[in-house]
C-alpha cells in the first residue's frame, strides 16, 4: 500500500513539474493566436514559426552564449514570420488558411536547414528559478524548478484581458475582428492592425519555441515539435478567444501531455505512444464538442471565417 | 455577344475557353519561375552556384532512365496524396491529413498480411491488403469530412491533428504489439510473402503503383469533371449556399469527397508496403503527404495536371540525394524549395483578373 | 473652427450650406449643380429614389468623396471636407442605415471607442460618470453595459444616434433612422430630435421615403432626381402628390404588366408555410410560427425591413436553414428541402444579392445556367454530362434573356451585376415553374429590366403559379402582389385587413385604431389581406385595424397613388 502511495505521490510531482512545462509553450503560442484571432484573421502557420523559433534560439543561445538573446532572437524571427504571413493575407485572393498551411512547410523547411549544425551542440539552457527550496524532496525541488516565462505568460495573459477592456487598443482590435466596416468608419486601418497583431503574434510564438529548446526538453532537433501549434489554434477557439481561458486551457493541454512522462518516471512504460497521442485526441474531442455551440459563434469575432 | 454563324460562335468560344484556361496554366508557371528565382538568390548567398543546383535537378531527376525510373517511384504515392488534397478541394474544404492516411491504411495492410500469411494464396493477400488500405484510409479522411458537416470542425486543423494520431497509433502498434521479432534495431511489422507484393510494370523498374495512379487521376478527373456527381460536388465547392439551395445534399458531397480521397491516400500507404518495403515501417512517415499537398496546390486541384506536377516534384526528390553530396548541401534544402514554391504559388493567386493581358481581353467582350 | 471635444457642455446647432456640388464616376453624372442648405436648427428632409444621389451627395458631405465642383460651407465657413475625420472635426455626423456598430462590444465601449482624443488607457470609473452626465440631458436612452448584438433593431438606432451626439456631431445626416423601428419608436424618437432642433441644440438632415414622417417633422424638403434637385420649399407649401411627382417625374413609369384575378381555388393551396420556425446564425430566434398559404395564381408579398426575419425565411423555404420547427408544404404534400422535392414542385427561387446567393462565381455562364437541370436529360444520361447540350441550352437562353456575356464559357463572375442577375432569372424563370420564391429581383437594375423582371412574374402567375415574394425596403416603384405580408420587428405574423379603398380603386389603406393611419397601396384589385410581423404572438384574422408600416408601401406607389391623409 505504501508502495503505491509513494508511487502516486511521485507520479503527482513529476506532473505538477511536467504540468508548468508543457503547458508554457502552448501558453505563449495560443496567447499569440488569441490576439491574432481577436483582429479576424487565422494563423495557421504558428507551427512553422514555432520550429523556426526553437531553432533560432537555440543556435543564438549557442551563438552568443546567452540563453536570453536566443530568446530575443526566437521573438524577431516570429515577428518577421507572423509579419509575412499578413502581408501575404492582405493580398486580395489570397486564402489565410492555405498560406498557414505554407508557412508551416516554409518555416519547418527553413528550419530544418539552418538548424543542421546546431544538433549536436549543446547551448545553453535558460535559468530557472527554483521554488522548491523550502522542501526536502529533491523531486519536489526538481518539479518546482521554473522556467521565468510561466509566470511571464500568466502575466501576460493577465494583461491581455485588461488590455482588450480598457485599452483604446484593445478595443480596436476587438473592434476589428467584429466587424470590419465599423473599424474603417472610425478611420482605422484594418490591415495595418491585422498586420501588427499578426506579427505580435508570431513574436510570442517564436518565444514559445524558444522554450522548447531551451528549456524543455532543452536541445534542438528535428522532432522538436509535432504539431504544439497547431493545438493551440484548436486550443483558442475552445477557449473562446478569452486570454486567461487561453491561460487555463493551455494547463489543460499541459497536464494531458505531462501524464506520459510522468508515468515514465516512476516505470510505467506502456502506452507510452497513447500518451503521446493525448493532447491530439483531446484537442480533436474538444473541437467536436465546441463545433457546433452556440455560444461559440456568439462569441468569435464575426470577421474570423474558421469554417468559411 | 453570341456571333451569328455556327462556326463562328464555336470558334469564338473556344478561344474565350483557351482564354480562361491559359490565365490558369499561366499564372502557376510563373509563380514556379519565380519561386525558381528567389531560390536561386538564396543559394547565391549561400555561395552556391544556382545553375549546378538546377543541372543537378535535371539530371537526377530526369537525365537518364534509371533518374526517370527513381522520380516515377516518388511520382506515384504523389499522385495518390495530392489527389487526397484534390478532391475535397474542388468540394471546397481544405484537407491535408494524406500523410496520416496514408501511414495508417499502409500499417493496416501490413497487419493484415500478417494473419493471411500462411492460409491464403498470394493473390488474394494482395487483393485483402489493397482492400483494407482503401477501406481504412477512405474512413480516416471520411471522418474529418463528417466532422466538418456535422460539428462544424476546421477540416485543415482536424486533418492534421489525425495525420498526428495515426503516426502514434501506428508507432504503437509496430513497436509494440505487432513488432516483428526478427529485426530488433528496425521497428517493423513482420514482412509480408514475397509473392503477395506488387511487382514491377514489365520493362520498366516500376511496381504497378504507378499505373493505378494515373488510371486513378484520369478516372477522377473524368468524374469530377464529367459526370453529374463531380457537377454538384463542384457547386457545392464553389458556393455552399447555392448549392442548398439547388436541394443538393452539401454535406454528402462533402463526406463522400473525403472518402474518396481518403481512399486514394490509402492506395498510396498500400503500394508504400506492398510494393516498396514489404513491411509496416517507420519509412511509411516518409513526408509524401505533406510534399502532396503542394503537388495538388499547384495543379490547381485539377487531377490531370497532378499527373505531370507529381512527376516535376519526384524528380527533384529523386535529385535530392545527388545534390546532398555534390553541393554539400542538408536534406531539408527540397523542404525549403518547396516551401519557396508553395508561398510564391499562393501569393500569385493574387494576380487572377489583374493581369493586364487578361484583363484587357476580358473588357474589349463587355 | 473649433474643434469640438468636450463631451459635456450643450452644443450648438450648425448649419450647412452646399452650393453647384458635382460629381461624376467615369463619364456617370451623379450629382450635378446641387444646392443644399439647411440652417441652423433646422430640421431639412431629403427625399428621393434609389440612385437619385442622395448617398452620393451625403457621401460628399462625410468627406468618403471629394466634390468635384462646389463648395461646402459649415456654419457660414467656407470648409474643405477631404475625409471622414474631417467632417467629424467640423461637427457633421452620419447615422448610417446599417449599423456600424461593433456587435461585441458594449454601448459604453462603442461610444467610447468613437472619441477623437484617443487616450491610451480607459479610466471606466470616469468614463461611466461622464457618459451617464451626457445621457441625464439627452431625450432618449439605451442601454449602454450589455453587448450591442443583443439590443433590439430600435435601441441599436438609439444608440447610434446617440454616440453622434456623445461626440458632439451637431450636424445629423439621418438615412432612413426609421426603417428598422416600430411607429411609436419613430414617432418617438423623430419628436425628440425635433424638440432638439427646436431647442437650438441640433440640426437633421433627414433622408426617408415616408411622406408622413416629412408632413410630420420635416420644416424643409430637398428633392433629387437623377443626380439633379427637382425641388425645394417647406412641407408646408407642397402636397404629398407634389412631392411624390417631383421624385418620380412627371409620367408614371410604363408597365407592361396585367393584372388578372387570380381564379378562386378548388383543392389544396399551391403553396403552405405551417408553422416554421428557425434560427439565427448566433442561436437567437429569427422568426416563429409563420403561417401562410397561397393559392395557385397568386402573388404573395411579404415586406420587411432588413434584419426582422425575412432573408431567414427565405432561406428557409430554400433550404438554406435548417428550420427548427414547422414545414412547408405545396399542393397538398410536404416539401422536404431536397432536390428531387423541389424538382417534383416546380419550385424555383430567385434570392437577393444573386452572385453570393444563386450563382457560383467561378463555374461558367453555362455551367450556371445548368444548374437546376444538369441532372436531368437532356444534360445528363446516366450520370454523364452531356457537354454539348449545356452548350445549346445555354446558347438558347443567352439569346433569349440577352445576357450580356462574351461567350458561354466566360466565368460567371466576369459578368456585370445585372447580367448575372438576367442570368439567375434565365435559369430559373425559363423553366415550367409552379412556385417561385422571390427576394429582391431587381436590385441594382435600371428602370426597363425592373419593369420587363416583373412582367416575366406576373406571367408566370397568370399561368397558374403561386408566387411569394419578399420585398426589402428599398423597393422600386411599380411593384406589388394582390396580398402583401409584412415581416419585421421579429418573429410573428400578425393578420390585418385592409378594408377601405381609396376612390381611385388602386389604393387600400389600413387604419391604426387610433385613427393614426398610414398607407397601403396595390395596384391590383383586389382586397387582400395583410399580414404583419410584429413582437406578437400570432393573431388571427378578426383583427379588423391593425398597424402596418407605411415604409413598405409608400416607395412603392406611383404618383397616383399616394393621396392624403396623414
Amino acid at each position: 500500500m505504501s508502495d503505491l502511495w509513494s508511487a502516486l505521490t511521485l507520479v503527482l510531482i513529476a506532473l505538477l513539474g511536467g504540468i508548468v512545462r508543457v503547458s508554457t509553450p502552448f501558453l505563449f503560442v495560443s496567447l499569440g493566436e488569441c490576439l491574432t484571432e481577436k483582429t479576424g484573421r487565422i494563423n495557421l502557420g504558428l507551427e512553422g514559426t514555432l520550429v523556426l523559433g526553437a531553432m533560432t534560439g537555440y543556435a543564438a543561445s549557442y551563438l552568443t552564449g546567452s540563453p536570453w538573446l536566443g530568446i530575443g532572437a526566437a521573438a524577431l524571427t516570429g515577428m518577421a514570420f507572423g509579419a509575412f504571413h499578413a502581408i501575404l493575407c492582405q493580398l486580395p485572393r489570397v486564402n489565410d488558411i492555405a498560406v498557414g498551411i505554407a508557412l508551416i512547410q516554409l518555416g519547418t523547411g527553413a528550419a530544418f536547414f539552418f538548424g543542421k549544425p546546431f544538433i549536436q551542440p549543446t547551448a545553453p539552457h535558460m535559468p530557472s528559478i527554483a521554488l522548491g527550496w523550502w522542501s526536502s524532496n529533491p523531486d519536489l525541488q526538481n518539479a518546482l524548478l521554473i522556467n521565468p516565462l510561466f509566470p511571464m505568460g500568466i502575466a501576460l495573459a493577465i494583461f491581455l484581458r485588461w488590455a482588450f477592456r480598457n485599452t483604446y487598443w484593445g478595443l480596436i482590435v476587438r473592434t476589428t475582428g467584429d466587424s470590419e466596416p465599423a473599424a474603417r468608419d472610425l478611420g482605422v486601418s484594418v490591415n495595418g492592425v491585422r498586420l501588427a497583431a499578426t506579427s505580435i503574434g508570431g513574436l510570442l510564438a517564436g518565444i514559445g519555441g524558444a522554450f522548447l529548446s531551451l528549456s524543455y526538453p532543452g536541445s534542438w532537433n528535428e522532432g522538436l515539435s509535432s504539431g504544439q501549434g497547431l493545438m493551440a489554434v484548436a486550443l483558442v477557439i475552445f477557449a473562446r478567444w478569452d486570454p486567461v481561458h487561453c491561460f487555463y486551457a493551455a494547463v489543460l493541454f499541459g497536464t494531458a501531455g505531462a501524464i506520459g512522462p510522468a508515468l515514465q518516471s516512476v516505470g510505467v512504460t506502456q502506452g507510452y505512444y497513447f500518451f503521446n497521442a493525448a493532447p491530439y485526441i483531446l484537442t480533436l474531442l474538444l473541437m467536436v464538442a465546441s463545433g457546433r455551440s452556440k455560444r461559440a459563434a456568439r462569441d468569435m469575432p464575426r470577421e474570423l471565417a474558421i469554417t468559411r | 455577344m453570341v456571333a451569328p454563324s455556327k462556326v463562328g460562335s464555336w470558334s469564338l468560344s473556344v478561344s474565350t475557353w483557351l482564354h480562361y484556361r491559359a490565365e490558369t496554366s499561366i499564372i502557376p508557371a510563373l509563380a514556379l519561375l519565380a519561386s525558381a528565382a528567389y531560390f536561386s538568390v538564396f543559394l547565391i548567398c549561400l555561395g552556391k552556384s544556382p545553375g549546378e543546383f538546377f543541372f543537378l535537378i535535371a539530371r537526377g531527376g530526369f537525365g537518364t532512365l534509371f533518374s526517370w525510373q527513381n522520380t516515377l517511384v516518388r511520382a506515384e504515392p504523389l499522385i495518390l496524396t495530392a489527389l487526397c488534397v484534390a478532391i475535397p478541394a474542388r468540394m471546397g474544404l481544405v484537407v491535408i491529413g494524406g500523410e496520416g492516411a496514408l501511414v495508417i491504411a499502409g500499417f493496416s495492410a501490413g497487419a493484415i498480411a500478417i494473419p493471411l500469411d500462411q492460409s491464403v494464396a498470394p493473390m488474394f493477400i494482395t487483393l485483402a491488403m489493397g482492400l483494407t488500405a482503401v477501406v481504412v484510409g477512405a474512413c480516416w479522411i471520411g471522418l474529418v469530412g463528417w466532422m466538418r458537416h456535422a460539428r462544424g470542425v476546421n477540416e485543415t486543423i482536424s486533418s492534421l491533428l489525425l495525420t498526428y494520431i495515426a503516426i502514434a497509433i501506428v508507432n504503437f502498434f509496430i513497436e509494440g504489439v505487432l513488432r516483428n521479432p526478427a529485426d530488433p534495431n528496425r521497428p517493423s511489422t513482420k514482412a509480408i510473402n514475397p509473392d503477395a507484393m506488387v511487382g514491377a510494370i514489365p520493362g520498366l523498374h516500376v511496381h504497378w503503383g504507378l499505373a493505378a495512379g494515373v488510371i486513378l487521376a484520369v478516372l477522377l478527373y473524368l468524374l469530377m469533371d464529367r459526370t453529374t456527381f463531380g457537377f454538384a460536388a463542384r457547386i457545392a465547392g464553389g458556393n455552399p449556399r447555392v448549392a442548398e439551395a439547388q436541394g443538393l445534399s452539401v454535406g454528402q458531397l462533402i463526406v463522400t469527397g473525403c472518402f474518396i480521397g481518403g481512399a486514394c491516400a490509402g492506395l498510396a500507404g498500400f503500394f508504400e508496403v506492398a510494393a516498396v518495403h514489404g513491411r509496416a515501417n517507420a519509412a511509411l512517415h516518409a513526408n509524401y503527404g505533406f510534399t502532396g499537398i503542394l503537388v495538388s496546390f499547384l495543379a490547381r486541384h485539377s487531377p490531370l495536371a497532378i499527373i505531370p506536377v507529381a512527376c516535376l516534384f519526384g524528380g527533384i526528390g529523386a535529385a535530392g540525394g545527388l545534390i546532398q553530396r555534390r553541393m554539400e548541401l542538408p536534406d531539408a534544402t527540397v523542404l525549403l524549395l518547396q516551401g519557396v514554391v508553395f508561398v510564391t504559388l499562393l501569393a500569385s493567386e493574387t494576380l487572377y483578373g489583374r493581369l493586364p493581358f487578361f484583363r484587357a481581353t476580358q473588357d474589349s467582350h463587355t | 473652427m473649433t474643434i469640438r471635444t468636450d463631451q459635456t457642455a450643450p452644443g450648438r446647432a450648425i448649419g450647412l450650406d452646399v452650393s453647384s456640388v458635382s460629381k461624376m464616376f467615369g463619364s456617370f453624372a451623379a450629382l450635378k449643380d446641387v444646392d443644399l442648405k439647411v440652417p441652423a436648427a433646422s430640421f431639412h428632409a431629403m427625399l428621393g429614389e434609389n440612385g437619385a444621389g442622395k448617398t452620393t451627395l451625403v457621401r460628399c458631405i462625410t468627406g468618403y468623396y471629394h466634390p468635384d465642383h462646389g463648395k461646402i460651407a459649415v456654419d457660414g465657413h467656407a470648409v474643405t471636407i477631404a475625409s471622414p475625420r474631417d467632417a467629424h472635426r467640423f461637427g457633421i455626423g452620419m447615422v448610417h442605415q446599417s449599423f456600424t456598430l461593433v456587435p461585441s462590444l458594449t454601448g459604453a465601449e462603442n461610444l467610447v471607442i468613437a472619441r477623437t482624443d484617443r487616450p491610451l488607457v480607459f479610466h471606466w470609473d470616469s468614463e461611466l460618470k461622464r457618459m451617464n452626465e451626457f445621457l441625464e440631458r439627452m431625450p432618449f436612452r439605451a442601454p449602454l453595459d450589455v453587448p450591442v448584438w443583443t439590443l433590439s433593431a430600435g435601441e441599436k438606432q438609439k444608440l447610434q444616434i446617440l454616440r453622434q451626439l456623445y461626440l458632439n456631431q451637431r450636424f445629423l445626416i439621418l438615412d432612413e433612422p426609421t426603417s428598422v423601428l416600430t411607429p411609436d419608436e419613430a414617432e418617438e424618437l423623430l419628436g425628440r430630435l425635433r424638440d432638439m432642433t427646436r431647442a437650438g441644440e441640433l440640426t437633421i438632415c433627414l433622408i426617408t421615403h415616408k411622406l408622413r414622417e416629412v408632413r410630420a417633422f420635416a420644416d424643409e424638403v430637398t428633392v433629387l432626381r437623377r443626380g439633379e434637385v427637382v425641388g425645394v420649399g417647406r412641407t408646408t407649401d407642397l402636397t404629398n402628390a407634389d412631392i411624390a411627382r417631383l421624385m418620380v417625374g412627371d409620367t408614371p413609369p410604363p408597365s407592361r404588366w396585367t393584372s388578372r384575378k387570380p381564379a378562386q381555388p378548388a383543392g389544396h393551396p399551391a403553396f403552405e408555410i405551417r408553422g416554421l420556425a428557425a434560427d439565427r446564425d448566433d442561436g437567437m430566434a429569427a422568426f416563429r410560427d409563420i403561417q401562410l398559404a397561397i393559392q395557385p395564381g397568386e402573388i404573395v408579398g411579404i415586406a420587411g425591413v432588413s434584419g426582422n426575419g425575412q432573408s431567414a425565411l427565405l432561406e428557409a423555404l430554400c433550404g438554406q436553414r435548417a428550420a427548427v420547427s414547422g414545414e412547408v408544404w405545396a399542393h397538398g404534400e410536404r416539401v422536404p428541402p431536397t432536390r428531387a422535392a423541389f424538382a417534383k414542385h416546380r419550385m424555383f427561387s430567385l434570392p437577393e444579392e444573386p452572385l453570393k446567393n444563386a450563382a457560383v462565381g467561378r463555374m461558367t455562364v453555362a455551367e450556371n445556367l445548368a444548374l437546376r437541370t444538369f441532372d436531368r436529360a437532356p444534360l445528363a444520361k446516366g450520370g454523364w454530362l452531356s457537354s454539348a447540350a449545356m452548350r445549346r441550352q445555354a446558347n438558347d437562353l443567352i439569346g433569349r434573356y440577352r445576357i450580356k456575356t462574351p461567350s458561354p464559357s466566360a466565368p460567371i463572375d466576369t459578368l456585370s451585376g445585372g447580367n448575372i442577375q438576367r442570368t439567375v432569372l434565365a435559369r430559373e424563370l425559363s423553366g415550367d415553374v409552379g412556385i417561385l420564391i422571390i427576394a429582391n429581383p431587381c436590385a441594382g437594375l435600371d428602370f426597363t429590366s425592373t419593369d420587363a423582371i416583373h412582367a416575366e412574374i406576373m406571367d408566370q402567375r397568370n399561368r397558374g403559379g403561386g408566387a411569394p415574394r419578399f420585398r426589402g425596403p428599398r423597393r422600386d416603384p411599380g411593384a406589388c402582389g394582390s396580398r402583401g405580408r409584412h415581416v419585421r420587428g421579429a418573429h410573428y405574423l400578425r393578420r390585418i385587413n385592409c378594408g377601405h379603398r381609396s376612390r381611385d380603386n388602386r389604393t387600400l389603406y389600413g387604419r391604426r385604431k387610433d385613427g393614426r393611419g398610414c398607407y397601403l397601396i396595390s395596384r391590383s384589385d383586389e382586397r387582400g389581406a395583410l399580414f404583419v410581423l410584429a413582437n406578437g404572438a400570432f393573431a388571427s384574422g378578426s383583427a379588423a385595424h391593425h398597424f402596418v408600416s407605411d415604409r413598405s408601401r409608400a416607395d412603392i406607389a406611383g404618383p397616383a397613388a399616394i393621396s392624403g391623409r396623414s
